[in-house]
This record gives C-alpha cells, structure tokens and sequence, in this order.
C-alpha cells in the first residue's frame, strides 16, 4: 500500500546560524541581543504557523537556548495542546550566553564536542527539558549524531527513540562551497530513514545485537543526483535551499523544482514496499527579515509558505501522511527488517540530462550505479565493516565523520583520468582484435525489478537496457542485470550476448573494480593494503608498495584485497571457472588496486561477476 | 576610501557561484559597484542581476514540472 510519511521540524533557535554573523554584519558581536531574540521567536511563530494553517503537525526541538525562554516553552507547550505537536529536543543551537559562559567555548557542533564534553552536554540539555516539560524527549538530533554520542544517550535517556542523524552527502561539496570554512563533512550515509548500528551511525544494523534503538532520519530530503555531483545545500526539501541554488524565476518567484523534488520522493514508494518519505527542517535563519543572499524576506516567507501548502494538500487529498517524529519511528519499526534495504532509482528533473542513477542501502553497503555509464558502480561504501570511526576532539578524526568509500568517481576519478593512471568504478570492458571499449561509455536506461527468494527476502534487479558496441569489424549486442540479494552482502553484475554480427567471434571481457580508500579527494597511505589471488593450488599476493605489479591466475575461486585502515576486505569472483583472476597494485601517479577477472565471450552467452564486501578482522 | 559595507541585499559573487561558491560580495560606494574579494568579479547590482540569470544556464528543466520519474 501506498504511503508517503513527511515529517516537518522546526526549532526556536535564539541565535540562529546566520542571523548573527549575516545581519549583525558591521556590529560587534552580542548573541544576547534582545532584536536577535525577539526575531528568533518571530520566525519560530512563522514556520510553525505556515504549518497549522495547511493543517500539518510538526516536532517542535527545543533549543538548550531555547530552554531560558520563557515565551518559547510556552508556545511549545501550546502548540503540543493544540495541535499535537511533538515537544522534541535538539542539540542544534546550543550557542546562547548560558552555554559560552559554562563551557567556555564557540563550538557548536555536538558531534565535534570530545566526549567528555559531550555526555556533559547531553546531560546538561536533557536534565534542564525535563525540569522544564516533566519528561524526557523521544526525539534528538543535530546535523550528525555520531554512534557512541546515539549509544550514550540511548543509555542514559531510553525514551528517545528517533534522532535527525546526518545529512545526505554533506562533505567536501559543502565545505568547498563555504570557501572551505564550512566543516560539516557527512557523507556517505543513507539518504532515507534508517536504523543505525551501535557502531557506526552511517551503517544500518543488520540485527537486533547491532540495534542502537533508535530510528535515524536525515536532514533534509535530498536529490540524488544534484547533490551527489554539486552543492549539497542547493538541492533539497529546504525552500531556502532552493533559492540559494537559485533555482526559481526570478519574475514570477516560482519553483517548480521543489514540487518535483518531493514528488520524485513520493515515487520512491515504488521501490521500497509502497512506502516514501520526506523530511523538512529549516533552521530560523533562512527565514532571516533581513533577506538571505540576493533572496527577499517575503520570497523566503512565500518559499516556505508554498512548500507547507502543497504538503497541505497532498495531505487533503489522501497522498500524504504528516507524523512527528516519534510517531514516525513507531511506524518505521512496525514495517521495517532489518535487512530489507532502501532503493531509489532516481531520475535528473533539473539539468535536462535524462541521466539515471540507483542508489542502494542495506547493512552492508552503500551503492550506486550510473546508468549513463553503462551501469558502471561510480560510489561503494562498505557498511559490512561497521567500521568503528570516533570523531570529535581527542580521537583521529575531529571533524571527518563521512563513512569511507572503496569507490568514488567525483572524489577519486571515476571513468576519465587526465594523462595516466585510473579513477575508481567497477565496470568492464570488452576487447575484440586490438581495440577496447569500456562499457563506461555505454549510455543507457535502466528498469527496476523484484524476486521473491527465501524467508521473505527479495533479490533487487536492475534490468539496462542493451547497449550496442561496434568494433571496426564486429558489432555486439550486450545487456546487463545487476542484481542486490538481500542480506548477501554482495552485488552481482551479469553480462549476456544478445546479438553478434559475426557469430562465431569471440570477445574478451575484463570484469574490472578499481578502488582505493578515503572520504575527501585527497588519497590516503595505501602501504598496508594487500591483494591476492586464490589460485587453485597456490595464492599469489602483492603487499601494497607503489611498485606497480601486477599477478594472475587462470581458474582464480577469487580476487581479494584487504583495507586494514578502513576494516574492510572487498573480492570479485566470477561463474566462468576458466576465467583468469587478476590483481594490479598501483603507484604514485595513480594510488589504486584494480581486481578483476578476464573470459571470452561468444554469441548467446551469459557470465555474471560477483563483488562481495565483509568486515576485514 | 571608507571601508566596504553590504548592500540592502547581501549579493552573492555570479561568478564564484558558478564554480559553486557561495562568497559574499561587498559594495564600494565611491565606485559604486560589488566586488568580489576572492575573485577579480566587478559590478552594478544591474551586472549581478544579469549574471544571476547567466547562471541558470544549467538548469535546463527549471521550469518544467514532471508528472513522471521512471
């Protein structure tokens, strides 16, 4: 059955991000000022208001600073009454002169905090809602909650149940976009609800001992294919967004982009048990009365007034279903399992391209296959690691809480290098009398399926439509079925010959994956990776030291490498037992290890390639 | 020369934009344009209005309303 949830979330955010460092622009600084506050709660009054009127419930997360105003919690408490509204708490917007007076610092960012820090943080905020509400929250959040900082409070605070976790593929992007002083860096994590792992936030759990016990959402509803190539912050169910991205005609202050977005959201319910989802939480700043960029206080107002009023109606004709927060997890875990994965075959609906992407997400991995390069897998997180990855002060990473990628084509390359060397993908390439073709070059569409297979568990199928290669004296027709089995930890891409004009030729295919490690573009040491190939009598291997070699092995059960920085051991295998199985190590100019695997193919015939990923120790 | 300020609305660089940055400009009231201080981008609000719409370029279904997603 059909059913698109949206949760709306606002927060009374005394000093909100902007507002101060925008319009306060020529003054010293005073986040106490009274017109700061007295805007703050204006602009809360507003977004909640927008949200009444077209008859919507929303989580109201209250502030740390938020929780010294009076006129705040009173209209919290109302709203609740009112309106059933979710009283939730955030650990956003803790900056206040209560919170700079006690813990001595400018840092806001929760998962930034040392953990020390943290759990005092957690239990200042906690402790002064339930003084204030007589209750714990069921709902948290921030921009990104790190596992152990989930596990703390879980521990601590039961009650809570459902945390805004990150936001879909905030990294690098972003901070490039804030000429590098913006230093949210988030990728990597799942795109839609989901149930974290103890270990890592970004990784679903893959049952009940994984559990962290809560739900995660993320912040923001984002497109996935503009935010996977561009600035994150442009391309979201954040009206702001939208005009920040500038996307609206500046005439007649329209934006159909915003209705697509959500609708395209809506149609994911195709691919994932009739269910859909979306999410909007606009901080008070971009509703600033001062303007936001080039945008007017009354085009943010409208923006966000038409955004609430088409929700509205979705609402009023029976396609939309509004739930807080709370309500919202209940509802997840009531349909959810564990292993069942979230999918989105998603389409381009602003730069005209008719490009394709599809994106996958279960407890052991996060994909994505680029239909306009042949169905070629450009971005692979391996969740299968439940890497444990601590961030904050005092552990490797203070700042860094993107998950890891073994592939990544915007960040290592991809298909196109300049002048030497490989980028990551895992594609193929077929050989015929000397010249080569990479099916990266291959555009095409694709058409998502299903299959029943044991104990109510499905296989995901991704059908591309054929694609024609045409070598000086030979063309060959070729389609490709790439295949998601639920709880296998494994992606198998199968190649079948449907038409050769010469049927008697035989073409080689070279099934490659070329990785590497990392979460930004800069490459990482890769000194103690190790790569093998299984023979049937010997395995040969090459210990990672730039040197360029490369080893085979006809009839190789698998070609593996193993990722000690990231816990990770990733292998190919393919259903030609004949098949040469190969491993190439890297070098300077090109920080890669290829694996794959080499077979000849004739008229008619099928061979499939599996690419597996478990955790290294 | 008095010190920069902002205009009555806080302008963005066009060109920083389209390499996807968000920098601010400021306004030199003698000379009475924008500039952009990590870029060499000079110009009237009437110039930043125009290459705001420049920008666009690459949103070629921005306009257009989609009924399907397959």
């Amino acid at each position: 059955m059909e059913k698109f949830v949206v949760n709306i979330i606002h927060r009374p955010e005394m000093v909100p991000e902007y507002a101060e460092k925008v319009t306060g622009h020529g003054k010293e600084e005073d986040i106490g000022r009274d017109a700061l506050l007295t805007e703050s709660l204006d602009i809360f009054r507003l977004q909640q208001d927008c949200a009444h009127k077209y008859g919507l419930k929303t989580t109201i997360q209250m502030t740390y600073a938020s929780l010294f105003n009076e006129e705040a919690i009173s209209i919290a408490k109302e709203h609740h009454e009112k309106y059933g509204d979710e009283i939730a708490l955030s650990l956003l917007g803790l900056p206040c002169k209560e919170f700079r007076e006690k813990y001595k610092t400018k840092d806001f960012c929760i998962w930034m905090f040392s953990m020390e820090d943290k759990k005092s943080i957690v239990d200042d905020v906690f402790g002064k809602f339930y003084d204030i509400f007589g209750f714990y929250p069921e709902s948290t959040g921030s921009y990104y909650m790190d596992a152990e900082l989930v596990n703390y409070i879980k521990e601590k605070y039961p009650s809570v149940k459902c945390a805004v976790a990150t936001c879909w593929e905030e990294g690098p992007k972003a901070y490039h976009t804030c000429n590098n002083s913006w230093y949210t860096f988030m990728d990597g994590g799942p795109w839609n609800p989901w149930i974290p792992s103890k270990q890592n936030i970004h990784a679903p759990a893959a049952n009940e001992a994984e559990d962290s016990g809560i739900v995660a959402i993320p912040h923001l509803s984002r497109d996935l294919l503009a935010c996977y190539d561009g600035n994150g912050s442009n391309f979201g169910t954040h009206p702001q967004n939208v005009l920040r991205g500038m996307i609206y005609d500046t005439k007649t202050w329209e934006y159909p982009y915003l209705y697509n977005l959500i609708d395209q959201y809506r149609s994911l319910e195709k691919y994932n048990n009739g269910y859909a989802y979306n999410m909007m939480f606009v901080g008070p700043g971009w509703l600033n009365k001062m303007g936001r960029w080039e945008a007017p206080f009354e085009l943010l107002k409208k923006s966000y007034d038409d955004g609430m009023a088409y929700y509205g109606k979705l609402k009023e004709e029976g396609r939309l279903e509004d739930m807080t927060m709370a309500e919202f997890a209940d509802y997840f875990r009531s349909k959810k399992t564990y292993t069942e994965p979230e999918c989105a075959l998603w389409r381009d609906i602003l730069y005209g391209s008719d490009k394709q992407l599809f994106w996958y997400c279960d407890p052991y991995m996060r994909a994505c296959i680029n239909m306009d390069q042949g169905g070629a897998l450009v971005d692979l997180r391996p969740y299968a690691a439940k890497l444990k990855w601590e961030v904050g002060i005092g552990t490797p990473h203070i700042q860094d809480a993107s998950y890891p990628f073994l592939i990544q084509e915007k960040y290592r390359a991809g298909y196109f290098t300049h002048y030497a060397g490989e980028g990551t993908v895992r594609s193929a390439k077929l050989s015929y009398h000397g010249e080569e073709v990479d099916l990266c070059l291959c555009r095409t569409k694709a058409k998502f399926s299903e299959e029943m297979i044991a104990d109510g568990k499905k296989t995901r199928i991704l059908t591309l439509e054929p694609v024609t290669i045409e070598f000086y004296d030979l063309t060959v027709k070729l389609q490709t079925k790439i295949y998601f089995e639920e709880g296998s930890s494994e992606i198998r891409m199968e190649r079948t010959v449907l038409e050769m004009s010469n049927p008697e030729a035989k073409v080689e295919l070279n099934e490659y994956m070329v990785a590497c490690y990392g979460t930004t573009e800069y490459t990482e040491d890769m000194s103690e990776i190790t790569l093998t190939c299984k023979g049937k009598n010997e395995d040969k291997t090459i210990a990672y030291a730039y040197k360029c070699r490369e080893e085979e092995e006809a009839g190789a059960s698998s070609v593996e490498a193993v990722i000690p920085p990231v816990d990770t051991k990733v292998s190919m295998r393919m259903s030609d037992e004949k098949a040469v199985g190969y491993i190439k190590e890297g070098y300077a100019f090109s920080p890669m290890f290829t694996l794959g695997y080499k077979t000849t193919l004739m008229d008619k015939e099928v061979v499939s390639t599996w690419l597996k990923l478990e955790k290294a120790n | 020369m008095a010190q920069a300020g902002k205009g009555k609305l806080n302008y963005r660089c066009p060109s920083c934009f389209m390499r996807d940055l968000d920098i601010d400009m400021f306004y030199d009231k003698e000379k009475k344009e924008y500039y952009c201080i990590r870029c060499q981008y000079t110009g009237t609000e009437e110039d930043v209005l125009a290459k705001n719409e420049m920008v666009r370029f690459r949103y070629r279904d921005m306009y257009k309303r989609f009924t399907n997603f397959d």
